[in-house]
């Protein structure tokens, strides 16, 4: 959760629930999950933390990903869950802290420029949503062009991405060149990694065959013959027969085969005893 | 009497007849067709003949508000449709497939890990061209996936670049998948010699359990930080192979390989089918998307067939590469490969190149989700 824009000079800005124009503090949930905010500190005291309480089990302290909630600075708590027991004139700094009281989520100064009336109406705000300082010090914070109490602050354009790529690489020479890199990259990658642990593998036979390469018969016997190609797609041709009918239960190049059960086999058959005639 | 007639009428305004219009004419003409090609021709038939049903399902006339098309929030089809719209059935596919795919041949010769990569061309080709037709670049990137020849890979990306353009891809996707054996072979007679066709490759050396094990536990760390987005397809992925691997999760492996992976091609199939409403199909721009998906095919193939033999400069005699498992890099498990085969056969009974291609086949099907996780990158 994150700080995210403030108003301290309400004249006709966004209204509460009861119509009034007070001063606002946004709130932004950075995240990609549900955060409950509830029991909560919002306090504009360093030296107290714990000046406002958000209540718990309120659904609407519930904040969704990537959405907002407006809590007005109107020092009038009694009017509900969204509404602080400060204001933000009085205020010098605004301090999110966790349910604990200790432990600071979120911390911003107020500049002094925002409580001057030629500022009436004018937010102080993240560039982009979430992103900045979270100490108080103001990066990634500025005067807003304009409020944008519950909304982002920078206008998000879904098709911003493809409309840049369009731009960059109208005929999608730049993607092929730059996606194929990446695809050859990883199997590249893997190729090397494999074939190193195959080295591992077969370091023992390669051993065995160099004692042996000293003789001519033993080099012809290792080049793969047409008997050896034919064994192996038998044996390929079985694997997958019996992968398909679920018959092969061990690893590769072992060939198991599951005994089914039939009445003929079946060990309470053969056990049945025979009738026997009562002596 | 009069009530009667009226009530008739009502009736009547209820039916398909009364909603009929040509186009619907013509989508159920393509239902048959795929129900035609899989059940008599016998291609591709776990797949066609859900789609080709599914498209008779979507492709009765409705009156509107009768909540049962797939479109209409909350119907039946609808809430199946949900698993393709919302991108669940995809990796699900995935985990099956892992679960069903031996890396064998890909751990024993990890050179061919490189011809699934290069066939990865076919996707960017299919973007590029997209573009010049005037496509934005997120529908061209859902277009250009139809190369990576593989449905969910498809389904998963274009449910996400561009969702109005997903029937249209996922039907293009698997009919091309299933007509690889008509697409590949004249390529790859095209691009190769004689002697190439007859080069005879190593056998492959046996794998140990421990490799087995290890692939897809460092196949996932390796290909997921490099490329985050394509985690719901890889990670699956590499997680089913894992199950088969392992040899401790065997009941799971088989559940995944076999029970769920056939309800989800089932739920798929029929909805994908079913999302083809004459309506939303039937537009000039789905003749594009199959032109172009054709096109996508065709450099794959060439791509892949082209780079062994380029490979093939580079690597010492004994060690060359039958080019004719190049087209084997678009991951269409097992067709691409059966096409190596059976090319491969006809100008020497006795050369099996089938257990070869299945190594950049399943590296294909790497290769198409790593593709998929940059597209979406990029462009999502």
């Amino acid at each position: 959760m994150r700080l995210n824009e403030i108003l301290v000079i309400n004249t006709n800005d966004y209204q509460d629930d009861y119509g009034q124009q007070s001063s606002w503090i946004e709130i932004f949930n950075a995240s990609y999950g549900t955060v409950d905010i509830g029991g909560c500190y919002i306090s504009d005291d360093p030296s107290n933390l714990r000046k406002y309480q958000i209540p718990g089990g309120d659904v609407l302290t519930k904040i969704k990903p990537r959405q907002h909630v407006i809590f007005w600075a109107d020092n009038q708590p009694f009017r509900g869950t969204f509404h602080v027991n400060f204001d933000l004139m009085g205020a010098e700094e605004i301090i999110f802290t966790k349910g604990d009281g200790k432990s600071i989520i979120d911390r911003i100064r107020i500049p002094s420029a925002l409580k001057d009336s030629t500022m009436a109406n004018k937010s102080y705000g993240r560039i982009e949503d979430g992103e900045g300082s979270i100490d108080g010090n103001g990066d990634g914070w500025e005067m807003l062009e304009r409020t944008s109490a519950s909304t982002n602050n920078a206008m998000v354009d879904k098709t911003a991405k493809p409309n840049r790529m369009k731009e960059m690489d109208p005929y999608g020479w730049m993607m092929a060149v730059l996606a194929m890199t990446v695809v050859f990259t990883a199997l590249i990658i893997l190729y090397f990694l494999f074939k190193q642990i195959s080295r591992i593998y077969t370091r023992p036979t390669s051993r065995a065959e160099g004692t042996k390469a000293a003789t001519p018969a033993a080099v012809a016997a290792t080049k793969p013959s047409s008997d050896d190609e034919v064994n192996a797609a038998i044996v390929a041709a079985l694997e997958m027969w019996m992968e398909s009918n679920l018959l092969h239960d061990e690893e590769s190049f072992v060939l198991t085969i599951t005994p089914s059960r039939s009445a003929w086999n079946d060990k309470h058959e053969l056990l049945t005893k025979l009738p026997q005639m009562k002596k | 009497m009069d009530k009667i007639l009226e009530n008739l009428q009502t009736f009547w305004s209820f039916t398909g007849f009364a909603n009929f219009t040509t186009d619907y004419l013509i989508m159920i003409g393509f239902g048959l067709i795929f129900l035609y090609l899989g059940i008599k021709k016998d291609w591709e038939p776990m797949l066609l003949v859900p789609i080709g049903f599914g498209i008779l399902i979507g492709n009765i006339p409705l009156f509107q508000g009768l909540n049962v098309g797939v479109y209409e929030e909350g119907s039946v089809l609808n809430i199946l449709y949900q698993g393709v719209q919302r991108g669940f059935y995809p990796p699900l596919i995935f985990l099956g497939i892992g679960a069903m795919t031996d890396f064998s041949a890909l751990i024993s010769n990890p050179k061919l890990f490189l011809i699934g990569a290069a066939a990865q061309f076919g996707i960017f080709g299919a973007y590029a061209i997209s573009l010049a037709f005037g496509f934005d670049p997120a529908q061209a990137g859902a277009i250009g996936i139809i190369g990576g020849a593989d449905g969910p890979t498809a389904i998963f990306l274009s449910s996400r670049l561009a969702p109005d353009m997903m029937g249209a891809i996922a039907v293009s996707a698997y009919s091309y998948m299933a007509l690889v054996p008509v697409i590949q072979p004249p390529i790859m007679r095209l691009l190769t010699t004689k002697k190439e066709r007859l080069i005879r490759m190593k056998a492959p050396r046996q794998v140990s359990h421990t490799e087995k094990v290890l692939f897809p536990i460092i196949g996932f760390l390796l290909t997921a930080f490099i490329v985050p987005s394509g985690i719901p397809l890889l990670g699956m992925l590499f997680f089913g192979n894992l199950l088969k691997e392992s040899g401790v999760t065997k009941r799971l492996a088989n559940t995944a390989s076999g029970p769920l992976i056939d309800i989800v091609t089932i739920l798929i199939g029929v909805t994908v089918g079913a999302s083809t409403q004459a309506d939303q199909f039937l537009q000039t721009r789905s003749i594009w998307i199959f032109i172009i998906g054709a096109c996508s095919f065709l450099i794959a193939t060439f791509a892949g067939v082209l780079f062994v033999k380029i490979f093939n400069i580079f690597l010492k005699e004994g060690n060359k590469i039958n080019p004719l498992i190049g087209n084997a890099g678009v991951s269409a498990v097992p067709d691409a490969a059966r096409v190596s085969q059976n090319v491969g056969r006809e100008y020497d009974p006795t050369n099996y190149l089938m257990m070869h291609a299945m190594g950049p086949n399943v590296a294909g099907v790497i290769g198409s989700a790593v593709a998929a996780g940059i597209l979406l990158g990029f462009l999502g």
